[in-house]
């Protein structure tokens, strides 16, 4: 008998609690509709927002569609792919991105993970340095865009009036091929150290006390501490923060927009901010829908597989 | 849960379910613009067809909304009668810069005379989504605006789309369309511009003028004398000069901005004042732009007139083309007329503690010509949105406005009237230091493009002009991308 069955004086006696009268009243509704009520209004919403646009977007993509024109819709198959695929200026775009990924995610990574370890270590005040490292990611992207983009200003920025000052001759921060593209980084950078950090952070926090109390009676080095215990703890966690991170570096547009507008001669431009031009500026949707999906798929299959090195990486 | 367990197999069927209900409603999505399509919200506002039958279809829809049509009368504005019986704003868009307030207060102020029950809201965007704010409502097929005012250019693109209203008959009925200088009507007034760029009267019309402009030359008096350079050349010697002279000075400050149109017009006039062409005006672009006047145009730009500017030319437009004055940074400049409000402003300014200090300092002039005697024309014009509801009472407004009385009131409120005889009033001549530049250039403004592969092709010309400007690119590949990729526009290409 299971424990937990009533003794048999229990069960031959009538029963305690009996079925309340509303379950009476809703007999017609049986648990697995109403389990399927309940969750409809999330499907709907569901449906209505991600799928509904998507299966729109993936249907757009083959036609000539313009929202804002009032020619009649062409379907025209797969050109607008063979179009974007076979485009010198979405292969640039693709360069400045992913250079732009590279550099962003890498520089918050070490710079996140580097503040991360600081933080972990200091015995008073860490929570109001956390605190105050994580101001920056609650700023709006486009108030960090507008005010970076005052600071960076060659003539009248404070940055270059800084450098001046020490007799140091600032570059071209928004204008200038290379540094702008550096100048986003810089920015980005900025913002999203502190999304790293915290999760860094968080990561070393999991690491348990008696594995560093164990190299400490081995006499370990810290290095060694680092590299055999603290990493391999860690690194995992802070995979997740960098595939978040590479995510949303990979759409880039708020600070390209505000920042540079995406020169130098387009230099800066973005795989987004392209779309963004093409689908709102110049109103080709059908074009636009095509790099849209282009970017998901692109998005999709790197995701895939940093989740599939994730996993290898716990199986270990 | 087995593969093939019952509960996997409902689940799957379900999916399908509702990934066949999902196609089926993006099959069925297209329908509403299909219909948009075939019978446009409003493709004629001419006074006659408007007033009642459009009226009259907007309160079925919404018995409810506060609108006046009903009670909007022709002539209102004549009379100045409160022609409406119940509130109405009438709201317009336009980007964020010192006109758009201008224009909100004196219409509130003014109007307020002929119609108490009509406010007025000017909704501002940043100059860089201006386009994107207009026509992401006009694709929607409806907008929280009923006059949008819009750049010349972007008329092909409204029209073409049945975004804005014809006004044809209304103007030939209610506004004298020779009171205007007959460039200036034809490029913020028709689609398509005649090829001469002057007003066809047998054109449609779609738009009327709110606001005229042009670039002028600012220059310091005290540096380079009282007397404006007299030529192209003669500027970009005696900026080079006062540069020289001055450490720490840039000879002439200008735009070099990739947003939108800022590189593009400074392109375009440096083309056009060496006496080149940026197209055939019907579809040619390569080897037009591209000819050994367009090079060398370019070639002047790049290497002649940035090594004159102020650092950061690559992103400079208005704001910092009047710093760079104001500041003491420049010893001349090239800016737009409507965007130097506040230039003689002490608040603004390091060049004096008063407005007449500053303006002992500052001059004003039409651009130096050429070979070609030409400035870039800028300036919007008022529309009717063809989804507003309230397109009765936006025309009623527009006639108003359009008045040679009213004109002179914008005028006086800061305002560029696009009237030739306020254009020549002393109202006008006297309201700002510069409005004596603009009536002077009034005769050599040039527009371009009023085409609905405008933005395509500003957003190429903008691009590669910067790629010049910054250096990203030599002179010679910018120029001949540039003709390639908008040739490729114009015939059909991405």
């Amino acid at each position: 008998m299971p424990a937990s069955a009533p003794p048999r004086e229990a069960a031959e006696a009538p029963p305690v609690f009996a079925a309340p009268p509303a379950a009476a009243r809703w007999r017609w509704l049986p648990d697995r509709w109403l389990a399927r009520v309940s969750v409809a209004p999330t499907l709907l919403l569901l449906f209505g927002l991600f799928i509904f646009p998507l299966l729109y977007v993936l249907v757009l993509s083959f036609t000539d569609y313009s929202a804002s024109g009032n020619a009649e819709v062409g379907v025209v198959g797969l050109e607008n792919y063979g179009r974007l695929v076979t485009s010198d200026q979405v292969q640039a775009r693709a360069l400045t991105t992913v250079l732009f990924v590279i550099g962003a995610v890498g520089l918050q990574t070490v710079l996140g993970f580097g503040l991360a370890y600081l933080v972990h270590r200091q015995k008073r005040g860490g929570g109001f340095l956390t605190v105050l490292f994580l101001i920056p990611m609650m700023l709006s992207p486009v108030i960090v865009g507008a005010f970076w983009r005052l600071m960076l200003d060659s003539s009248f920025g404070v940055v270059n009036g800084t450098l001046s000052v020490l007799g140091v001759d600032g570059p071209q921060w928004l204008s200038q091929q290379g540094v702008a593209l550096l100048s986003l980084i810089v920015v980005d950078t900025w913002q999203w150290t502190p999304f790293i950090m915290v999760i860094a952070l968080a990561g070393l926090n999991a690491v348990p006390g008696y594995l560093y109390e164990a190299a400490d009676i081995d006499r370990a080095s810290d290095w060694f501490k680092f590299r055999s215990i603290t990493l391999p703890i860690v690194w995992p966690i802070l995979l997740i923060a960098i595939l978040f991170r590479v995510i949303d570096a990979f759409r880039l547009f708020d600070i390209v927009l505000i920042v540079t507008g995406g020169g130098p001669g387009g230099t800066t431009e973005t795989l987004s901010f392209h779309i963004y031009k093409l689908a709102i500026r110049n109103f080709q949707t059908g074009l636009a829908s095509a790099y849209g999906v282009l970017m998901l798929i692109a998005v999709n299959i790197l995701a895939v597989i940093f989740i599939k090195y994730l996993e290898r990486l716990q199986a270990r | 849960m087995n593969p093939t367990s019952p509960a996997r197999l409902r689940l799957l069927r379900m999916l399908a379910l509702a990934m066949a209900i999902a196609m089926l409603a993006v099959a069925c999505g297209g329908g509403s613009d299909d219909d948009a399509t075939e019978d446009p919200p409003a493709d004629d506002a001419s006074a006659e067809d408007t007033s009642a039958d459009e009226a009259d279809e907007a309160d079925e829809a919404d018995e409810d909304e506060d609108t006046a049509e009903d009670d909007a009368d022709d002539d209102s504005a004549d009379d100045g009668d409160a022609g409406s019986g119940e509130a109405l704003t009438l709201r317009m868009v336009w980007f964020d810069w010192a006109p758009a307030n201008a224009l909100e207060d004196f219409a509130n102020e003014q109007y307020a005379a002929v119609d108490p029950n009509i406010s007025f809201e000017v909704e501002t965007v940043p100059f860089g989504q201006w386009h994107d704010a207009i026509f992401t409502q006009f694709a929607a097929g409806e907008t929280s605006f009923d006059i949008p005012i819009l750049d010349s250019q972007f008329i092909g693109e409204a029209v073409t789309g049945n975004h804005i209203a014809t006004l044809t008959d209304f103007a030939n009925d209610n506004i004298d369309l020779e009171a205007y200088p007959s460039n200036l009507l034809a490029a913020y007034a028709q689609y398509p511009v005649a090829p001469d760029g002057q007003f066809d009267p047998d054109g449609e019309i779609y738009g009327l003028p709110l606001l005229a402009d042009t670039w002028v030359l600012i220059y310091r008096k005290d540096l380079i004398g009282e007397e404006p350079p007299g030529s192209w050349e003669e500027m970009l010697e005696v900026a080079a000069q006062c540069q020289e002279d001055n450490p720490g000075m840039a000879g002439l400050a200008f735009h070099g901005a990739p947003d939108y149109d800022t590189a593009g017009i400074t392109l375009n006039q440096v083309i056009w004042v060496n006496g080149g062409e940026i197209w055939d005006g019907e579809g040619q672009v390569e080897g037009i732009i591209n000819d050994e006047v367009g090079l060398a145009a370019i070639d002047q730009l790049v290497n002649e007139m940035v090594p004159l500017a102020p650092e950061g030319v690559g992103t400079a437009f208005i704001g910092e083309v009047n710093a760079a004055i104001n500041q003491g940074q420049a010893c001349m400049g090239m800016n737009w007329v409507a965007g130097l409000e506040g230039m003689q402003d002490p608040a603004n300014s390091t060049l004096g503690e008063t407005e007449e200090e500053i303006l002992e300092k500052l001059g004003f002039a039409e651009l130096p010509d050429g070979e070609v005697d030409v400035s870039p024309m800028g300036g919007m014009g008022m529309h009717v949105s063809a989804y507003s509801p309230n397109q009765e009472a936006a025309l009623a407004f527009m006639e108003w406005f359009q008045s040679a009385e009213v004109q002179q009131m914008w005028a006086e409120a800061g305002g560029v009237p696009a009237r030739t005889d306020a254009l020549n009033g002393e109202a006008f001549l006297s309201a700002r230091p510069w409005n004596q530049a603009f009536t002077d250039s009034v005769d050599s403004l040039k527009d371009f493009w009023a085409i609905p592969e405008f933005f395509q092709m500003i957003d190429v010309h903008s691009t590669q002009a910067n790629a010049a400007i910054t250096g990203t690119q030599s002179p010679e590949d910018a120029l001949n991308s540039l003709a390639e990729q908008e040739q490729t526009i114009l015939d059909g290409g991405i």
